[in-house]
């Protein structure tokens, strides 16, 4: 046997047994920086307030908000239905079954949305599928569900239909009660019947 | 198959461009090899010639631990190569009809196309054949899917299912291939030569 021969198939063995010991890798991000990077590009992952509304209020199922605020921020005030997760907390194990659920919409909000796209982030980062942040976090769901403004009387009527939304949103969302912006009832008009006059009765 | 990368880096039209060299490539080293003769394929069968076995042996070997390399070292996602569906059955008889068809007929797919490349008459017989054959296939299959369709083990790889870790995997294979070397040599220094 020539020379050759011998020299590849040690070439190839000893290649084969470099396989065998090479060490663990880490886990791998199951998703690439490139991937990451479109996926930060894409603003379709911000959701309008009016729409997890609309959702909420036809209680769609496959909606899952959660709040990304301390506990005592949740506590003072959250969307009805969310679910607390602290930033600080996101990546802990006990929390994965819950951001980790393919079939449902993670919508992730804070008080604005920077925090809140953050923790997007770091969930994107771990792979997990159909996540969403709430654009403009609960200070534009304040402004617009629970306290909306009416919008100019010049608006077009679309403007008047969001506004209409944005009522019975807040209504819903228990921000007002019904009676407000109704029309102003007029006064009732009481007639007062004179009373007609007896002739004296008795007398002697 | 697919793109060789999924970003666009480079074009659907570039890809067909590299596709053919490599194409090409494949092609020639295939004749250089030698494979464009029938006699020299089907001398494995005689045990006469095992440049076949060890060829197709080899690039399987170069190829795996390129690959498991590369992935290693992150220069290709190896999570994302395609791994077929496993039909147990209907590889088994296609192995078969296929090993038949190589004995009779002297060559593979790939060499017959090859051999008529280069105006072997045996090869382009072999590649109109070919031909004839897959339409045939196709006329029938209706009546084989059942058969076709057996066994159907899913997208897994050997390595899973043996239950062992990819880089022992293939140092085994390996030996088993230095092995297989070493033997057929001897068999092959029997075996009254053939001079073709």
């Amino acid at each position: 046997m020539s020379k050759r021969y011998i020299v590849l198939t040690l070439l190839l063995v000893g290649s084969a047994f470099g396989l065998t010991q090479l060490p663990e890798k880490g886990p791998r991000s199951p998703i690439t920086p490139q991937e990451l990077l479109i996926a930060v590009n894409d603003q379709s992952r911000f959701l309008e307030t009016h729409f997890i509304a609309k959702r909420l209020i036809e209680r769609d199922p496959s909606l899952f908000l959660i709040d990304i605020r301390m506990l005592y921020e949740f506590e003072e005030y959250n969307i009805p239905g969310s679910f607390n997760i602290p930033l600080e907390e996101l990546l802990l194990p006990d929390w994965e079954a819950y951001i980790d659920q393919d079939g449902m919409d993670i919508v992730f909000y804070s008080n604005s949305d920077v925090f809140a796209d953050q923790a997007w982030m770091l969930s994107k980062q771990k792979g997990y599928n159909n996540l969403y942040v709430m654009k403009g976090g609960l200070n534009e769901w304040f402004r617009t569900i629970i306290q909306p403004t009416p919008p100019d009387e010049t608006a077009p009527t679309a403007a008047f239909e969001k506004y209409a939304f944005e009522r019975a949103a807040c209504i819903y969302f228990g921000g007002a009660s019904a009676g407000v912006a109704s029309v102003p009832i007029a006064k009732k008009k009481v007639t007062v019947r004179k009373k007609e006059k007896k002739a004296a009765e008795g007398g002697c | 198959m697919g793109p060789l990368t999924y970003f666009g880096e480079i074009s659907t039209e570039w890809n067909y461009v590299i596709a053919l060299f490599i194409g090409m490539a494949f092609g020639y080293i295939m004749e250089a090899s030698g494979f464009s003769s029938s006699r020299k394929l089907v001398g494995v069968f005689y045990g006469y010639d095992f440049a076949v076995l060890r060829v197709f042996v080899t690039a399987t070997l170069v190829a795996i631990i390129g690959l498991l390399y590369m992935g290693y070292f992150g220069w290709i996602d190896y999570e994302v190569l395609f791994v077929h569906p496993t039909f147990v059955f209907s590889a088994a008889i296609g192995g078969i009809i296929m090993g038949f068809g190589f004995i009779t007929g002297g060559f593979c797919p790939g060499t017959s196309l090859c051999a008529a490349a280069i105006g072997k008459i045996d090869g382009i017989v072999f590649t109109i054949a070919l031909f004839v054959g897959i339409m045939v296939y196709s006329w029938i299959y209706p009546i084989l899917e059942p058969w076709y369709n057996t066994g159907n083990l899913g997208h897994i790889k050997i390595t899973e299912w043996l239950g062992v870790s990819e880089g022992w995997f293939v140092f085994g294979f390996a030996i088993i291939a230095v092995v297989l070397f070493y033997i057929t040599n001897l068999i092959r220094k029997k075996i009254k030569p053939v001079h073709y």
